[in-house]
């Protein structure tokens, strides 16, 4: 193949492979007795909620009331979570002493907490909260602590060489090395966050964008599914764009970044 | 040297106290009130519903065994069959421009939406049943397989292409010889996401639909508002994540030890 | 030359190091003075614990035996400079952020301290870029920033650990000029760590050579040849030959 016929390739294929993509979508939707609503049926109940309410929301304040249940968990988890993050990374005694306790907890996915949260909290606005805290605490936790662990030791040295005391090795170094791996943790946090919001609409909620896709699945409204679907998944994607614009303005010196 | 066992000593004696105040607390504060029983059972609670339900099908209709295996024959078939067509498809787009061209568009669609949103969709097209709640787990497990495997190859250093053409190799024997072999770190990585991915996705299948599982049986729990069942389920649910995660570190030694550390 | 005050003395230094299955002896009584404001060099084939016996004179690792004297007691952590081979720079800092660091560990006042640090920016030649980022500076820049911070330490002793060593080949040979220019500017006792023998001979007032694993002093060569030197110089030929053949192999 020569170089402008593997260009048109470039353009062909994708376009080929988002093609297929509906076709396969409106065949499966075909037929008497099949639950998938074609494109379009999907493309009209999405501006359809737009406008009219379900629940008394229209999509957006679903959509908002999901969000801000997200950011005010991620506030805590980002606080608590360095916090902690620094602690078990870089004091040995505080390492051993809380951290057994948070290996045992940390496997326990944050969707399993739901049902024990549930007990606690009520159906409020709080057992969301606490379970999307959950979701994004654990991945900034770790990553803060295994940032401060993997640190360069050249950097430690050179401070130390120029005279940093344990305080400053800590403020001065340590902690702005580590910025790009926190960050890495906020990151990984949010998308798990969204996530878990979604579960726990899902398992119990009057607004958000999970109540509405259940409500879907109760009323065999699958134009309503596939539109949540597409509207959570988006939302994931504009969340995570922003992070990353946001790592390149927080630390200029390390943008192209290796996970 | 002598200096050395002492602060290992302290160090131990201070996990030892962590953990016995984490628990001592716990106990306490509903055994002295603190905490309702409707809420919390301390752990001696959670100890004996733990060592009851083992053989007792009370009061969720199966013992935690019968849970356990259900639910781990349905996260690791569904995750080996992820890996199993997850890996290699990644390899291949990897490698072949035109198959990531054709396949890429798809993923970055399907990425974004966590498995989680899959469940209603899937449950109204495909029932309740085995099938179902497997496909929603193989969905979970299949992306990041095949995502990392697909970075795996693409981030093969050009060098070692290279060593390999002046060597006369064909395109084949690269692909095979050179970037599979340099891929598989990123592999474990997809397929450690992977397996956490299916038993997190497992958990939230079987809470919104299912009649067996541990998934179910919190979810259970918690309309009978018995937390020492949660509890179990929860730690249960845990402990086998961590396990999985251990078993596939030790396979990951024996197959990749250079990417193994401490 | 006139006789010159002992600035540093190790005496005996030893090191070794106890692993889980093993035992490495990387240093063997190590004995050697270093004189002051004179340029020293330590010359020695990689992995023979150059940079382990200077980071025992930074007191960034404890000798397992032997003893270092300071002429003017040990300096306290930060009253010594100190150059690394990869550099070692505050990736997140500004080239004034990285040279000002020492004064402003110690706790100097903001105006004094970028006055000071302003003027080792140019010392090593890098006025105008103070608000760059290490990220934006070639090897031969960034070391330049090494050396003005270390420089800015104020410290009359400066260890210098491959401070080439990761440059390329036209860019190490100005440095080693440069780092020479800036020596006889502001005189101080360099005690310069390289595997390179013609880097050696090409600064050195003195060269320390050293053994491989473990490691001791094979001989000393004093260089008294004029500055700047020449590396097509007969002289520095004959001395260069004398010491690869002394040399261990560096396997």
């Amino acid at each position: 193949m020569n170089s402008s016929e593997v260009k048109k390739w470039y353009y062909i294929l994708p376009v080929l492979s988002i093609g297929m993509f509906f076709a396969a979508w409106i065949f499966l939707s075909q037929g008497a007795d099949t639950m998938i609503p074609t494109p379009y049926a999907t493309l009209q109940r999405f501006l359809d909620i737009c406008v009219n309410p379900i629940s008394e929301a229209t999509l957006i304040v679903h959509i908002w009331a999901s969000l801000k249940r997200v950011l005010i968990a991620f506030f805590f988890a980002i606080v608590l979570g360095v916090f902690l993050g620094v602690g078990l990374g870089w004091s040995k005694a505080f390492d051993s002493f809380l951290g057994p306790v948070f290996e045992i907890l940390r496997p326990i996915p944050p969707i399993a907490w739901i049902p024990l949260v549930i007990l606690w909290c009520g159906i409020g606005e709080l057992p969301k909260v606490v379970i999307v805290f959950i979701g994004s605490f654990v991945p900034i936790v770790l990553n803060t602590c295994s940032g401060i662990k993997e640190i360069d030791p050249l950097l430690i040295n050179a401070g130390l060489v120029l005279g940093a005391n344990r305080r400053q090795l800590l403020f001065e170094i340590t902690l702005p090395a580590t910025v790009p791996a926190i960050l890495a943790g906020i990151r990984t946090a949010l998308s798990s966050g969204w996530m878990c919001v979604v579960a726990a609409e899902m398992i119990v909620a009057k607004q958000g964008v999970g109540f509405l896709i259940v409500r879907g699945q109760e009323s065999g409204d699958t134009a309503l599914i596939l539109a949540c679907m597409l509207v959570i998944g988006v939302v994931n994607l504009l969340l995570s764009t922003i992070l990353v614009k946001l790592e390149g303005v927080l630390c200029p010196w390390q943008f192209s970044k290796t996970k | 040297m002598e200096n050395k066992k002492r602060t290992k000593t302290k160090y131990f004696c201070l996990s030892v106290l962590g953990l016995f105040l984490f628990f001592g607390i716990w106990e306490l504060s509903v055994r002295l009130g603190w905490v309702s029983d409707r809420v919390l059972s301390p752990p001696s609670t959670v100890v004996e519903t733990f060592i009851f339900k083992l053989s007792n099908v009370n009061p969720d209709g199966s013992t935690l065994p019968q849970h356990f295996l259900q639910s781990l024959r349905l996260a690791l078939s569904s995750f080996a069959v992820a890996v199993v067509i997850g890996v290699p498809l990644g390899w291949i787009m990897g490698y072949y421009k035109w198959a990531s061209w054709l396949l890429n568009p798809l993923f970055e669609i399907i990425r974004p939406i966590p498995p989680i949103a899959w469940i209603p969709i899937i449950i109204l097209t495909m029932g309740i049943g085995m099938s179902a709640k497997m496909f929603i787990i193989f969905v979970a497990a299949f992306v990041p397989c095949v995502i990392n495997s697909y970075l795996g190859i693409r981030l093969t250093d050009q060098v070692r292409i290279n060593v390999a053409k002046t060597f006369g190799a064909s395109d084949w024997e690269i692909f095979t010889t050179v970037c599979i072999p340099s891929s598989m770190n990123m592999v474990f990585t997809g397929v450690r996401l992977s397996l956490n991915a299916s038993w997190t996705t497992l958990c939230a299948a079987e809470m919104l639909a299912a009649t067996r599982g541990l998934g179910y049986m919190i979810q259970l729990g918690r309309t009978l508002i018995r937390p020492d069942i949660i509890i179990v389920g929860m730690f249960t649910i845990g402990f086998t994540g961590a396990l999985l995660n251990k078993v596939l570190g030790m396979f990951e030694k024996k197959v990749a030890p250079w990417r193994y550390r401490e | 030359m006139a006789v010159l005050k002992n600035k540093i003395s190790l005496k005996n230094v030893s090191k070794t190091y106890y692993l889980k299955d093993r035992t490495v002896e990387v240093l063997k009584d190590i004995t050697l003075d270093v004189k002051e404001n004179e340029f020293l060099v330590l010359l020695g084939p990689g992995q023979c614990g150059k940079t382990v016996l200077l980071n025992i004179i930074a007191d960034l690792e404890k000798a397992t035996s032997g003893e270092i004297i300071f002429a003017d007691g040990r300096p306290k952590m930060g009253d010594l400079g100190m150059v690394f081979q990869k550099y070692a720079l505050f990736p997140w800092k500004t080239v004034m952020g990285n040279v000002e660091m020492n004064q402003k560990l110690k706790g100097v006042d903001k105006a004094t301290r970028q006055a000071k640090a302003q003027e080792y920016i140019n010392l090593v030649g890098l006025q105008g870029f103070e608000k760059a980022i290490p990220k934006q500076l070639s090897g031969g820049m960034k070391q330049r920033v090494g050396i003005a911070r270390a420089y800015a330490s104020e410290s009359d002793i400066m260890l210098m650990d491959e401070p080439f060593g990761a440059l390329d080949a036209q860019t190490r040979y100005s440095m080693e000029d440069e780092i020479i220019k800036i020596w006889e500017k502001n005189k101080r006792t360099i005690v310069f760590v390289t595997n390179n023998v013609e880097e050696a001979l090409y600064l050195g007032d003195r060269i320390m050579l050293l053994a491989s694993r473990p490691s001791y002093v094979k001989k000393e060569y004093i260089v008294d040849l004029p500055r700047p030197r020449s590396y097509t110089d007969k002289a520095f030929l004959e001395m260069r030959n004398e010491i690869v053949a002394n040399t261990d192999l560096d396997i």
